[in-house]
């Protein structure tokens, strides 16, 4: 029989690898949090409406360690880009490794962040040398095993005036076995540098989802990320830009699309600590069938961040009676010379738009497909990476016309 | 010998549990342009809507027969396909969805012997743009969205360039418009027409008749077609007034106040 996620099956973990002791003292201290944590609080403001407190994490297995592995493309190679493992990271470039390894994220946020910088399993170191530009997107790729888990990490490190794209995907199989994925992603852009994250989550059925990304932009740094959330059963995503230097711009996008019995839920953060800064997030979500989803997202202006420039807007398309979708933004502002502006919407399909298009003899199936691409263009003609739009127009396409979805009983 | 391109006989519509059409008849044949005019109010959009199969319209009686087939049962799309068009009055916006996408997506699916690829209908819509003189940039934005009146009147006219149905119900194509536009899309619909083609004119003002010339023109007054003429009807209409023939058709004075308050709201 496996090990559940356990004190002894940390330890058996920490024992197969071949880590470094700080590491795995980590792990340790990590678990500590996690036994010692309350479950977040669905009235509070980052996890509103977002109830795990019957949570059983007794029901996962330990995590395989190791993963698929990340490759660096051999034009990069000779730059002094490093893109490796953790463990290979912590061996190779451990002075590099050590200073930014849960800077940005760390493990005491909440019981989820904790349980992961304890189960740590799989993940990426990836530096960008100072002024060099990786044009062809960096991809990672994580699955999990029915039943099992896994503990995603990416640290990502762009040097000054450097640039880079990551795609990084979650998929597995549907599964009537719940699985969970507890993932972190920490990225720190630096002077004039610019970084693309794209997470993927696309899971089969049953697995559980939670991912706090977070960035870090100093001065004159470009940080867009697309947060992506199609498949799993239950998904939360965190996503916060920290714009810690004058001038630094951030584009938030998010897309998802839940059907069958689905929940999203997503917080986003747009902190601007320093001024004259910008952020740009537009979140847009459609829902089908009795799938719910959640989105609260905070702009926090600081005293000093004088200037700042902050645009919030989330979007829903409403496709059946039963499916529910909640917003709700939130300011923060000490700042008072600010323009912010902030909205959200829950909408229907207006059948006047499906009739206009149904008089011309598009079935309604297809007439349906046409206004969801129309509400979902506006993210999909931001998105920078030609294979990721593609993929996700197929992907919507078929969550439209539903044979994809396979229903799990419960 | 053959049926009638479009055969409506004691048509009865409800809209929202209200009789709007009370037992209308009308036959159209191939090659033919006929006109409906009527004051506002009198249920001349019902009529397109009706014949388009919008949801919400009710028939409570009579029939629509299209080349001969009932076509009450068949969904929008479904009538579309077999060739009818409606050219709204008032066309929708559709957030997002580009003209030459939503266009290619109709063609291909009214003309199911020959799908176009994407380059293919380019050409293909260019050769309509080109026809009916319509900016070339249009096609480009979303549809409707953000189009001046004229445009999306004349965004109407090259669906139906597109498209080439069988029988096109114009409502209200003249309204809204100044007289360039009027000429510009009047000069439209007349290439369109041919001998393969019903028109049905919907409109409120003799002035369009002027660049269309119809075969046939119809009153609709009350829910049903009270009179119809020539062109000199129309052209006594627009002397008298629709209130003129009212009180000769002897309606009920319940029938003439709806009429006058609905002319009074214009
Ligand atoms: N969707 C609707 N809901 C309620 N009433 C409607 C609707 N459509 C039309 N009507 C009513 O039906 C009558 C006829 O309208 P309409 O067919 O639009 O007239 P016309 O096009 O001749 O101006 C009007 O009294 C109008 O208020
Ligand atoms: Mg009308």
């Amino acid at each position: 029989m496996t090990d559940r996620l356990t004190r002894d099956a940390l330890e058996g973990l920490a024992s197969s690898l071949s880590e470094p002791g700080w590491m795995t003292e980590r792990r340790h201290g990590a678990f500590d949090l996690f036994e010692k944590l309350d479950m977040p609080d669905p009235k509070g403001d980052e996890w509103r409406y977002v109830d795990v407190r019957d949570f059983d994490f007794g029901q996962f297995d330990v995590p395989a360690v190791g993963g698929k592995g990340v490759e660096l493309p051999a034009e990069v190679a000779d730059r002094g880009v490093i893109f490796t493992d953790l463990a290979t990271a912590a061996t190779q470039h451990a002075e590099l490794f050590k200073e930014h390894y849960f800077t940005e994220v760390p493990t005491d946020e909440h019981r989820f962040t904790a349980l992961h910088g304890a189960f740590v399993s799989e993940g990426f170191f990836l530096y960008v040398p100072r002024g060099v530009e990786v044009e062809l997107p960096l991809e990672a790729f994580h699955t999990v095993a029915p039943g099992g888990s896994v503990f995603p990490h990416a640290t990502i490190v762009v040097d000054e005036n450097a640039s880079l794209t990551v795609v990084d995907s979650f998929r597995s199989e549907d599964s009537d076995r719940p699985a969970l994925c507890a993932s972190v992603v920490e990225v720190e852009a630096r002077r004039g540098s610019t970084v693309n994250y794209i997470s993927l989550q696309r899971w089969g059925r049953n697995v559980h989802h939670f991912q706090t990304q977070r960035f870090t932009g100093h001065r004159d740094s470009t940080v867009r990320s697309l947060a992506v959330n199609l498949g799993s059963t239950f998904a939360r995503t965190q996503v916060e830009s920290v714009l810690t230097g004058e001038g630094s711009f951030s584009e938030m996008l998010g897309l998802y699309f839940a059907d069958a019995d689905q929940h999203f839920a997503q917080r986003t953060l747009q902190n601007h600590a320093a001024p004259h800064a910008v952020s740009d997030l537009l979140y847009k979500g459609a829902l089908k069938e009795r799938s719910t989803s959640e989105y609260s997202g905070l702009i926090k202006v600081a005293k000093q961040a004088q200037g700042t420039d902050a645009y919030q807007a989330n979007r829903n398309l409403v496709l059946s009676e039963e499916s529910k979708a909640r917003s709700i933004p939130q300011l923060e502002i000490e700042a008072n010379e600010v323009r912010c502006t902030h909205g959200a919407t829950v909408s229907p399909v207006e059948e006047e738009h499906l009739f206009y298009l149904m008089s011309r003899g598009i079935d309604r199936v297809t007439a349906q497909k046409l206004v969801v691409f129309g509400f979902f263009g506006e993210v999909l003609d931001r998105i920078r990476v030609p294979a990721v739009r593609d993929e996700l127009a197929d992907a919507i396409s078929s969550k439209v016309e539903g044979s994809q979805v396979l229903e799990m009983s419960a | 010998m053959s049926d009638p391109l479009l055969h409506i006989e004691g048509l009865r519509v409800e809209v929202e549990g209200r009789e709007i059409l009370k037992g209308l008849d009308l036959t159209l044949d191939k090659g033919e342009i006929h006109a409906i005019m009527g004051p506002n109010g009198s249920g001349k959009s019902t009529l397109a809507y009706v014949l388009t199969g919008r949801p919400g319209y009710e028939v409570t009686a009579g029939k629509i027969a299209y080349n001969g087939e009932n076509i009450l049962d068949l969904a929008p799309d479904e009538r579309a396909q077999k060739g009818i068009f409606l050219a709204f009055q008032y066309p929708t916006e559709v957030p997002g969805v580009s003209v030459v996408n939503f266009m290619r997506t109709a063609y291909n699916a009214t003309h199911p012997d020959d799908q176009k690829s994407a380059m293919q209908f380019r050409m293909y819509l260019q050769e309509k743009i080109d026809l009916l003189e319509i900016p070339t940039e249009l096609v480009d934005r979303y549809v409707n969205q953000g189009f001046s009146g004229g445009e999306k009147k004349r965004n109407e006219i090259l669906q139906m360039a597109v498209l080439q149905p069988q029988l096109a119900v114009m409502d209200e194509t003249d309204s809204g418009l100044d007289i360039d536009a009027l000429k510009h899309v009047s000069a439209g619909v007349n290439k369109l027409a041919n001998d393969e083609v019903g028109i049905l004119l919907i409109t409120h003002y003799q002035r369009l008749l002027n660049y269309i010339r119809p075969d046939k023109v119809h009153v609709l007054m009350a829910g049903r077609i009270v009179r119809t003429g020539g062109f000199d009807l129309a052209e006594r209409l627009e002397a008298e007034g629709y209130a003129g023939i009212a009180a000769e058709l002897g309606l009920t004075d319940e029938e003439i106040a709806e009429l006058r308050s609905a002319e009074a709201k214009v």
